[in-house]
């Protein structure tokens, strides 16, 4: 394309040399041949005229004379004029007198007429030229000679003209192709080879290349240079724009490389930090864990200290001589000290860990008094001071029920025993702006002003008490961080001898909140007739035994092997079992305490029927029922009626299962409740209750929440999404410490929770009898 | 002749309109043959009859004078008039005075006489000598010799005999001979042109015949 564009330059330059040249030429030789033509012709008529005239005087004497041959004789040296075709002489009058002819074959034409005042005249017609002219002989006309004459050598001479304005024409283009030739070099080539060298730079961006200059001085040489400098200047800035552009990318290279630099450490530092954050919760877990451990190993074995202690205070087996009874009431003591002094412990830890969670809620403020004094009352009572409450009516606050109750009870504890004996104690509640302000006041000798900023302090005691207290000095400071933690600040007004006033503030909460009533159902069910496995292998007894339970309807079974009693127990899964114990190979612990240990069969209702008074063993094994023989036959229906047909509606005796790990706290629950009339079936783990529950089912759980292999939560949860197990009363008993949320799912799930780090037993005693005796009006 | 032609003019301009140039052109030509043999053809019976031996003769008479030189001396003594003058019986009649009436010839008007004596033809310019006068030739010849007077006659042997020019028959038509010698020695100059177209010129003096 280029190259035909080039072409096509010094093709036009050619073309236009030739055209211009030929046109040139051409018009040359047009007005050069029609100048000739012109004066050709008029030197033709001009020869012509004179001819005539010579033909006309010398013939003058021949008309006058009437010669025609003299004329004709003067007519026949036109034959020396061979352009001369014919020719005539007239009379005056018209007549032709004497003609030539060079062609024999010829005319002469008749004689056109003369107009007048004219002696001449001629005219060109078909390529001849005609001239007429009057002979006047001594001022009178003669006669008219008429001569004709061929322009055949116009013609040639305009062929020779054509032939010759052809060749110079040639030569012409044949000039201005070589002339075209030398323009081209000139002209056209820097031209072309500018195109060439542009096509070049444009098409491989090769801007090094230059165009060769011309010698030739003008505005082509200008446009070149003007080209190479251009391209020179795009060199150089190209130049420039590369290494920009390499020194950018090598700065971006750079700047990558840094950046991945960059990038590899801040990975690396996250993924330490990561790994720190693993670090941390890893510490934070064990601590966590550390805290749980602690909370639930150390309090479970001083759970049983206390309780065994108190066992033992009541003189149930057995009176206690006076020192018995002191060392026992001290180890009482001394383990509730530990327990709250551990409860404190953690407390405290969790609270500087920021592990303390609050289960926020709106409490009614009169309820929450109502129970913390009553709970207190007790202490107050012992030293005779006198406690009041005082709250605006309705009043409820935002806090967490458990904290809150903790921290009047710390309050009301520390005033109580700070006060002397006699003294008053006072809680208050009152709204003031949208907080509740709470005051704990006393009577008692107040505090001293040097003392009252480090009294929140952890471990601080109060010097000026001097005598031997008890606590662990870090109820106020647990105290002043719950405060801090529900969003208030524990303050204390108090002067020497003008009593103490603790006071703080807590948000008012908008609404009144009832509390959640102990949902405990009567659970009916339809006496149906039952299966019942006796073990006896006396067959007198067993007989006996038969009849007692047939007659009134059971179906019987008897096992009187003791080796197959589990065997049979498995297959039948009777409602109940009776249960000897001496017996032989197997006595009757062995397979209480085997029929209680495999899970198909934990759950079956065993009455021992034995000769053996041994109910505390039967009931530590397991048994639900323990009859001593003589048995007579309503004892015995009793005894199998409770177990079977109606067992919560049993007031005797009521059945309540204790799910709880620890072998000593187990012991102890049943002992209490079992002290106090109540049926009692204790499972070690979530497993058995769980069986337990499957195969009959109690009237009460009283369960824990770590347990090995299923977790109360485990249980608690399977049996609330079970439609037979809905509505079953669950006590949780605990000394795990539960998250918010963990607590607010027991609250919806279980029906009371205890906490064995705080005072229990006669709470859940008096929930348990609440519980029974909602759930058995009748039989009161 | 040129009624005629305005005539056919005209017709072949109202052609013009209808016809192609070139092709009137050939018309127009055409219509000018076809006028010239309507004009022979109707303006030959008109014109007068073939003219009389006597009318070419007088033509001639006038006709010599046009191509004869007299010499200035002589011309001057012949008087304000070119006199031409007849000898003898007239055989011209009224011809004579109709052809050259209100001629000039030399310059000067021409008259025309009638003489019935030689010896009154000396001041004549051309004398044309009757044939009633055939046997007073000689006489004639020598009375006017070296006057300077052109002799015409239709005498035959007129020109053998010492006259200048002498008409004679040819057919139709009438031609005449020069006598150059009598011409010179009557002192005229005699135009080649008239020599060229005489039948027959004579250089000697006299003939022997």
């Amino acid at each position: 394309m280029l190259k035909a564009q080039a072409h096509s330059i010094s093709r036009k330059l050619t073309w236009m040399n030739m055209l211009v040249s030929s046109a040139a030429l051409l018009l040359a030789c047009a007005a050069f041949i029609a100048y000739d033509m012109v004066t050709f012709r008029e030197t033709k008529v001009l020869n012509l005229s004179t001819q005539a005239q010579i033909i006309g005087s010398n013939t003058v004497s021949a008309l006058l004379f009437g010669d025609p041959q003299s004329a004709e004789n003067t007519l026949s040296a036109l034959k020396a004029a061979p352009n001369i075709l014919s020719a005539g002489i007239y009379t005056p009058d018209g007549r032709l007198f004497a003609s030539y002819l060079r062609d024999p074959a010829g005319q002469i034409p008749a004689l056109p007429s003369m107009p007048s005042g004219q002696t001449e005249i001629h005219w060109l017609k078909n390529k001849e030229i005609v001239l007429v002219r009057s002979i006047v002989f001594q001022g009178k006309p003669t006669g008219t000679v008429y001569i004709r004459s061929d322009v055949e050598e116009l013609h040639r001479r305009l062929k020779r003209y054509a032939g010759i304005a052809a060749m110079v024409l040639s030569a012409c283009l044949m000039a201005a192709l070589l002339i075209s030739s030398v323009f081209r070099k000139a002209l056209a080539d820097p031209i072309v080879r500018l195109a060439e060298v542009a096509r070049v730079v444009s098409r491989d961006k090769n801007y090094s290349v230059r165009a060769t200059p011309t010698r030739s001085p003008g505005e082509l040489a200008i446009l070149i240079d003007a080209f190479n400098e251009m391209l020179a200047q795009i060199q150089q800035s190209e130049r420039a724009l590369r290494m920009a552009h390499d020194e950018l990318e090598q700065r971006v290279r750079e700047r990558t490389a840094e950046l991945e630099a960059a990038k590899k450490e801040v990975e690396e530092f996250s993924h330490s930090i990561l790994l720190a954050k693993e670090e941390v919760e890893r510490g934070s877990k064990f601590k966590d864990q550390f805290l749980s451990t602690m909370s639930h190993e150390l309090r479970t074995p001083l759970n049983a200290v206390l309780g065994f202690s108190d066992l033992l205070a009541d003189e149930r087996y057995g009176p206690l001589n006076e020192r018995q009874q002191r060392y026992v009431s001290h180890i009482h003591t001394g383990g509730k000290h530990l327990l709250s002094l551990i409860s404190d412990i953690l407390d405290l830890s969790k609270i500087e860990a920021g592990r303390m969670e609050l289960a926020i809620e709106s409490l009614r403020v009169e309820t929450v008094f109502g129970e913390v004094l009553s709970a207190m009352q007790p202490l107050a009572d012992k030293k005779s001071q006198e406690m009041t409450k005082s709250v605006e009516a309705g009043l409820s606050v935002r806090a967490d029920s458990t904290r809150f109750k903790q921290v009047l009870m710390n309050l009301l504890g520390n005033a109580i025993k700070f006060t002397p004996s006699g003294g008053r104690i006072g809680v208050a509640a009152r709204l003031v702006e949208d907080r509740v302000r709470v005051d704990v006041r006393d009577n008692g000798p107040g505090i001293p002003p040097e003392e009252q900023k480090r009294i929140f302090e952890a471990f601080y005691r109060l010097r000026e008490s001097g005598k031997k207290t008890e606590g662990t000095g870090l109820g106020l400071a647990i105290t002043h961080r719950l405060v801090e933690l529900h969003g208030g600040e524990l303050s204390l007004d108090s002067e020497i001898g003008q009593g103490s006033c603790f006071h703080f503030c807590l948000p008012v909460a908008a609404g009144r909140r009832e509390p959640p009533s102990a949902k405990i159902e009567l659970c009916q069910r339809s006496a149906v007739p039952a299966r019942i496995l006796v073990i006896e292998d006396d067959r007198a007894a067993a007989q006996l035994i038969q009849s007692q339970l047939t007659s009134a309807g059971y179906e019987a079974i008897l096992c009187d092997r003791p080796q197959d009693a589990l065997e049979m127990a498995t297959e039948f899964r009777p409602s109940a079992i009776t249960l000897d114990i001496v017996m032989k190979p197997k006595n009757g612990w062995e397979i209480l305490t085997q029929l209680k240990r495999d899970p198909r069969t934990a759950q079956i209702p065993i009455i021992v029927v034995s000769i053996v008074d041994h109910p505390s063993m039967g009931a530590l094994l397991g048994a639900d029922e323990y009859l001593v023989k003589p048995v007579d036959r309503a004892t015995l229906l009793a005894a199998i009626e409770r177990r079977v047909n109606s067992r919560p509606a049993s007031a005797s005796a009521r059945p309540i299962l204790i799910v709880e790990d620890d072998t000593p706290a187990r012991e102890f629950i049943a002992e209490m409740l079992t002290a106090r009339g109540y049926a009692v079936t204790a499972v070690a783990d979530g497993a058995q209750a769980r069986a337990q529950v499957a195969s009959s089912l109690p009237d009460l759980v009283i369960l824990d929440l770590v347990l090995p292999e299923v977790s109360g939560f485990e249980l608690l949860g399977e049996w609330r999404a079970s439609p037979r197990t809905a509505d079953l009363p669950v006590f949780i008993l605990t000394s795990m410490d539960l998250t918010k949320e963990e607590q607010s799912y027991l609250r919806a799930h279980a029906e009371s929770l205890f906490r064995k780090q705080e005072p229990w037993q006669e709470e859940l005693l008096k929930q348990l009898e609440r519980a029974v005796l909602l759930a058995t009006p009748e039989k009161v | 002749m040129y009624r005629a032609n305005q005539t056919f003019g005209r017709r072949a301009k109202i052609q013009r309109h209808v016809c192609p140039a070139s092709r009137c052109r050939v018309l127009q030509f055409l219509t000018l043959i076809i006028a010239w043999v309507l004009f022979m053809a109707t303006d030959l019976p008109a014109q007068q009859p073939k003219p009389g031996e006597y009318q070419v003769k007088a033509a001639y008479l006038y006709n010599f004078g046009r191509f004869v030189k007299w010499p200035a001396g002589v011309a001057a003594g012949k008087g304000d008039s070119f006199a031409v003058c007849v000898l003898g019986q007239d055989p011209f009649g009224m011809i004579l005075d109709s052809t050259l009436a209100g001629e000039a010839l030399d310059g000067k008007p021409v008259v025309i006489r009638r003489i019935a004596r030689s010896q009154d033809a000396a001041d004549c310019r051309i004398l044309f000598v009757s044939s009633t006068e055939e046997h007073h030739l000689k006489e004639i010849l020598a009375a006017i010799d070296q006057a300077g007077v052109l002799t015409v006659s239709d005498i035959p042997g007129f020109s053998r005999r010492g006259g200048i020019i002498q008409f004679i028959a040819e057919g139709d038509r009438v031609r005449f001979e020069i006598n150059l010698a009598s011409a010179e020695s009557a002192r005229l100059v005699l135009s080649s042109e008239l020599l060229k177209v005489a039948a027959a010129v004579r250089r000697s003096p006299q003939s022997g015949d």
